[in-house]
């Protein structure tokens, strides 16, 4: 039962401190908890254990070292503070990030469209209320989850083959496997919206369009749009990334500088793509907060406050309640358990802890319903034309993408050779590659907060740490590890470890920002120390949720581990770059097919992760 | 306080939204990607223009300078608009031949074979006087432990080395290196991690094996000379170890529908132009200097059957 | 991490600022602690001996939050100065903590840490103590199972309860299990706020009780009360009105009048 699905790393942790333990007693009283997690497993021990990878890491480390690559990262370094200034280097910089950024914007925006409509399409509650059956639901659920299985990069790759090189495939590439996720997201937050309303409005003649957009329609918008903000983040990473693999945009020129080392003119562009990203981090953050949408991941779900205290919790706050029946229930996305209450601020004694005001900040007042609505359409009136004039300024021609380009025919296909690549070899690289990469990123954004949690100072150099991390495009670190670093597996394990390190350690630190914990301020109060203070008061309570973030991350990285495939013997994405440069469409399709199966079952499992992590206690 | 910083976060949104409206060429058209016009080009309209491409194997800024000059002086001599068009990687630029999104490429010999069986009836127009027997440089960091050596058996000596090539599908960077390697008795399981690395570019090859990140690697000999000369490659760190026996490589490939699109004997006008280019006149020797040739020459597909045989051998040609 | 010496309960806590009997266990002089209009605390003065079992009495937003607060280092004053043991709140952070690890306070939302067991929250109030490897160890292990027990006893819960988590229990176990945790603690002086607000009243004297039981010769009391019904067991009574105090004497001498004066018109009923 244990981590089902976790990856194997945290799951011989968790055993290892479940076996550990010695039980002081029995469970006499035959209490509730069917999954022991709280006593058998501490909560924020699990929390930090993924990071033990680091010993086999580091243990490996001295011996992946040459020597020969530090004068090239000092240089690398020293060019972060001069970056190149010349007009053309930044001229051309902010055209590739002008061509980033808009391939960022159309592909989300195509996704969410797509996303919306195959959502609607996807509902189980939809199709019963429309027509009364399920089936077409489900089996457009299963048909969905190939497109999402394939990485954007693939599908960038896949259409540049068929319909050739055109601003429309970077764009479709991004709206594709997007479109897809969006879907079951919102699929499954529909899904998972209480029925009643819908049954009720029908149940007095209205018509099923109507009543689907009256009952769903309001409750699904917040998740909609916290869920589609978070995905404009993701689609502007993704469109850096699509860049390096030459599909256009900054990502492209990064790519090139770093090949050819050109160290100052990789920092003009790293530092302005680094300033779009926060400032659409911030400017995300600021609608969510404005509009009053979940959190992205309800990391940090509610798990302090005594179910003594919930009755005066639910009637205590408005803003609470309906938070959390906003909670989504994408991958994730949130407590499964929307019934529970927001965790409120409840003990007078630390008037400065800040929670009280925070959450009094978020009631919402009378005309911000109203007004939200304004906003809303405003945003959406400023959107829309500025996406049409985005998409005729760079010649995104969306029939263009009809126009195939027949495949070369080249000779028949060789099964033979096809069975003859190392399988078992591909397939077991990849998997070590994904574990280790994710351990190292789970475990390492708790650890090193625990590490800085004595020095505040220390904190906006590690949130700048991070958004570099983000920033950083997986293949661009490996080719940076190389010049320090031997290649192979552990190089193509950090480089994607440190990329998704970024992203988790951002979402980490706004949950345990955005969640009161009570405990460690009594902690801190009884003289503890500020790390264990965080591991024991806070950490304890993020535990689950964050873990079970972490399980949709480590699906995630093994989606991913194909971008690193041009460091070396990083199993599957390596063998893929090397048969697409062959054409080799056979050996091509085989690894599709592979690789697919492998994230459908990779999703799967870290959804049971997830789901074992979030059920109720 | 508060609406104010309300204000901040919409504005914030609003100025990233409207950052590629401010910014400056008004076609956010990357480097790579073709300019809207080009996506598609209808046939038979007034003005075609003719989009030059080439493999990246160089620096960027060698290929930014390089390649619009050639397109500038092909423009004067042919009278018709030519623009070009970078590409990120050798796939990409077989790919956008075989599309039809670059009309004429300057390929290295196994990419042109590509382009050739992708592309039925592409011509081969021109190559230089170097590439007839064109030769790759094995090299080593003079920390490697490795020596000069003197032929083709010589090459065991990688064995359990750290190697690696250029792009997957460079001919001297790659193809050819291998088929020695071959020849000499290794095998690519052989190197150090069980898989030799593929570093992109030779200048990428010539920094990661100068840095200690590779024992060895192996680059095209011209632009190792390049690389010595401008002191981009150290000697005190990186040094040649072998020079392979010639070879066929780069040449001009241009599309089959060349004549009909801008008017009957364009290609042989084109051919007639690239191998007219001397010494003499100083853009067409700025250009040849660029290239490392003293002049172009007539060059036809059967010259590359070598090259397409030994991909096929490697499973780089199927 | 913070290496003070592991005093284990029952000792006369060693070094700092160790109990003179002459000097006060807190002392608070002249404390303002501003607020929006007029101040939360106004210059308050008090001073609290060893062996003290004192109540803070008074209406809603009166200041007995902050002046608990205030007590226990988590609001800083913006003047007057706090004495604990007769020693200033130190700056640095390890005499700091050393000096906060003598304070216990009982909170009202409790703050156990659901996650946990009931021996590992009992086993938290060490952590001040504690180094890392303990502190770890105390996350995989059951640490100091006799202790527990011991504490367990004393507010009347069997040691079945120690492999249990906090989240499992009823709310008088609950409040009990806070109360054991601040015995393993052992501070000298014991704050609490309101702890009884919540409870039915056979439970809310059960634990003031226990409570009021917990002061020895080296321990004092300070616990802010919402029902001046349950003043039977203090030795003093504090009555706080408007952030100034209204009155400070033996709790035994608290009349009606005193309860009007501190409570205006709506003096709370005497008990339910």
């Amino acid at each position: 039962m244990i981590g089902l699905g976790l990856p194997a790393v945290i799951r011989s942790k968790l055993r290892n401190a479940w076996t550990g333990r010695v039980w002081t007693g029995g469970n006499p009283n035959g209490t509730k908890t069917g999954l022991n997690w709280p006593t058998g497993i501490a909560a924020p021990l699990a929390m930090v254990a993924p990071a033990l990878v680091l010993i086999p890491v580091l243990g490996l480390l001295p011996g992946l070292v040459h020597g020969g690559g530090f004068d090239l990262l000092a240089e690398f370094i020293q060019a972060a503070f001069s970056p190149s200034l010349d007009p053309l280097v930044l001229g051309s910089a902010l055209k590739g990030l002008g061509t980033t950024v808009g391939i960022a914007l159309l592909g989300w925006a195509a996704s969410v469209l797509l996303g919306l409509v195959l959502a609607l399409a996807s509902s189980r509650q939809v199709w019963t209320s429309c027509c009364g059956h399920v089936w077409p639901a489900n089996l457009l659920r299963r048909l969905l989850a190939l497109p999402r299985s394939i990485h954007e990069l693939l599908w960038g790759l896949l259409l540049l083959q068929v319909v050739g090189l055109q601003p429309a495939v970077a764009i479709a590439a991004i709206a594709i496997p997007y479109g897809a996720l969006v879907a079951r997201v919102l699929g499954d937050q529909l899904d998972g919206l209480p029925s009643g309303a819908l049954a009720a409005l029908r149940c007095s003649g209205v018509p099923a369009p109507q009543a689907l957009l009256t009952a769903l329609g309001p409750p699904l918008l917040p998740g909609l749009l916290s869920y589609g903000g978070y995905r404009l983040e993701c689609a502007l990473r993704s469109a850096t990334l699509l860049g390096v693999f030459g599909l256009g945009g900054l990502g492209t020129e990064l790519k090139l500088c770093l090949q050819s080392l050109q160290f100052h003119e990789l920092w003009t562009g790293l530092w302005l793509l680094l300033a779009v990203m926060l400032l659409l981090e911030t400017g995300l953050g600021g609608l969510r907060r404005r509009w009053l949408m979940p959190r992205r991941l309800g990391l940090g779900s509610p798990s302090s406050g005594s179910p003594r205290l919930e009755p005066g919790a639910a009637q205590g706050s408005g803003s609470g309640r309906a938070l959390a029946a906003w909670a989504p229930a994408g991958p994730g996305l949130a407590s499964p358990n929307p019934a529970r209450p927001w965790p409120l601020p409840s003990s007078p004694l630390a008037p400065e802890s800040g929670a009280g005001h925070r959450d009094q900040g978020r009631a919402p007042r009378p005309d911000s319903l109203g007004r939200r609505g304004r906003e809303m359409v405003l945003a959406l009136v400023v959107i829309m034309p500025l996406l049409v004039w985005l998409a005729r300024a760079m010649g995104v021609h969306p029939l263009g993408l009809l126009h195939w380009q027949p495949l070369p025919n080249l000779g028949a296909a060789s099964w033979a050779s096809v069975l003859a690549l190392p399988w078992p070899q591909l397939v077991g690289t990849t998997l070590l590659l994904t574990l280790v990469a994710a351990a190292l990123a789970v475990g390492l954004a708790p650890l090193l907060l625990l590490v800085i949690a004595p020095w505040p100072w220390a904190r906006p150099l590690l949130q700048l740490a991070w958004a570099l991390a983000r920033l950083w495009p997986p293949p661009l670190s490996a080719l940076l590890l190389l010049l320090l670093l031997k290649p192979g597996l552990v190089t193509a394990a950090l480089a994607l470890g440190f990329h998704n390190l970024g992203v988790l350690g951002r979402l980490l630190l706004e949950a345990s920002d955005d969640c009161p914990a009570p405990a460690e301020l009594a902690l801190k109060g009884a003289g503890v120390g500020p790390r264990l203070a965080l591991l024991y008061g806070r950490y304890s309570g993020l535990a689950r949720s964050y873990l079970a973030y972490g399980a949709y991350r480590a699906d995630v990285i093994l989606r991913e581990s194909v971008v690193v495939g041009l460091v070396g013997a990083a199993g599957l994405g390596t063998q893929l770059l090397e048969s697409l440069s062959s054409f080799a469409w056979d050996q091509l399709l085989a690894l599709l097919v592979v690789y697919a199966l492998l994230t459908l079952v990779g999703e799967d499992l870290s959804d049971r992760a997830r789901h074992w992590l979030l059920a109720p206690t | 306080m508060a609406i104010r910083e309300r204000w901040a976060a919409v504005l914030a949104g609003l100025s990233l939204v409207l950052l590629p409206a401010a910014l400056p060429g008004g076609t956010p058209g990357g480097p790579s990607l073709l300019p809207p016009a080009q996506a598609e080009q209808p046939q038979g309209q007034a003005k075609p223009v003719l989009r030059i491409g080439a493999i990246p194997d160089q620096k960027p800024e060698k290929l930014n300078r390089l390649y619009p000059l050639v397109a500038a002086e092909l423009e004067r001599q042919l009278g018709v608009q030519v623009t070009y068009v970078p590409v990120v990687d050798y796939t990409a630029a077989v790919t956008a031949f075989r599309t039809g999104d670059l009309d004429l490429v300057w390929f290295g010999g196994l990419t042109g074979v590509q382009a050739r069986l992708q592309k039925p009836g592409a011509q081969v127009l021109a190559q230089r006087d170097i590439d007839v027997a064109f030769h790759s440089i094995f090299i080593a960091n003079t920390g490697s432990g490795l020596k000069q050596i003197r032929d083709v058996k010589g090459l065991t000596e990688l064995k359990g080395k750290r190697f690696t090539f250029g792009s997957e599908s460079s001919t001297s960077g790659r193809l050819m290196p291998q088929y020695f390697l071959a020849k000499g008795g290794v095998k690519l399981a052989d190197f150090a991690g069980g898989a030799p690395g593929f570093s992109g570019s030779h200048d990428t090859t010539i920094a990661l094996v100068q840095s200690g990140a590779y024992d060895a690697g192996v680059v095209n000999e011209q632009v190792w000379r390049t690389s010595l000369r401008d002191g981009r490659a150290n000697r005190a760190k990186v040094f040649a170890i072998w020079r392979t026996p010639g070879y066929p490589d780069y040449h001009w490939i241009g599309q089959p529908n060349l004549d009909q699109r801008f008017g009957k004997g364009f290609s042989r006008k084109l051919q007639g132009a690239i191998i007219s280019w001397r010494t003499t006149n100083p853009q067409q020797k700025q250009i040849l200097t660029l290239f490392g040739a003293q002049q172009f020459s007539k060059s036809t597909a059967a010259n590359y059957k070598q090259i397409e045989l030994v991909g096929r051998q490697i499973g780089k040609i199927r | 991490m913070a290496e003070a010496p592991a005093r284990e309960p029952g000792q006369p806590s060693p070094g700092l600022g160790a109990p003179s009997h002459d000097l006060p266990w807190l002392e608070l002089s002249q404390i303002t602690v501003p607020g929006r209009g007029r101040p939360r605390l106004d210059r308050v003065s008090l001073a609290i001996g060893g062996g003290e079992r004192v109540a803070l009495l008074g209406p809603s937003g009166a200041g007995k939050s902050s002046l608990l607060a205030v007590a226990n280092g988590l609001l800083r004053p913006s003047s007057g100065s706090l004495r604990w043991l007769g020693a200033p709140p130190a700056r640095s952070g390890r005499p700091r903590r050393r000096q906060q690890a003598r304070i216990g306070t009982l909170w009202q939302d409790l703050r156990l840490i659901e996650e946990l067991s009931v021996q590992q929250n009992l086993n938290s109030a060490r952590l001040a103590a504690w180094g890392w490897p303990r502190a770890l160890l105390n996350l995989l292990w059951a640490v100091d199972t006799a202790a527990n027990r011991e504490a367990l006893a004393q507010v009347d819960l069997g040691a079945e309860l120690l492999a249990q988590p906090v989240s499992a229990l009823s709310g008088g176990q609950r409040q009990r299990v806070a109360i054991a945790r601040l015995l393993r603690q052992d501070p000298e002086l014991l704050l609490a706020d309101e702890p009884l607000a919540s409870l039915d009243p056979r439970l809310a004297a059960e634990l003031l009780q226990l409570l009021l039981n917990q002061v020895t010769p080296r321990r004092a009391l300070l616990l802010s009360l919402h029902r001046p019904d349950l003043l039977a067991g203090f030795d003093r009574a504090i009555g706080l009105r408007q952030g100034q105090v209204l009155f400070d004497q033996p709790a035994c001498s608290i009349g009606p009048a005193d309860l009007e004066a501190l409570y205006g018109g709506d003096q709370p009923g005497f008990g339910p």
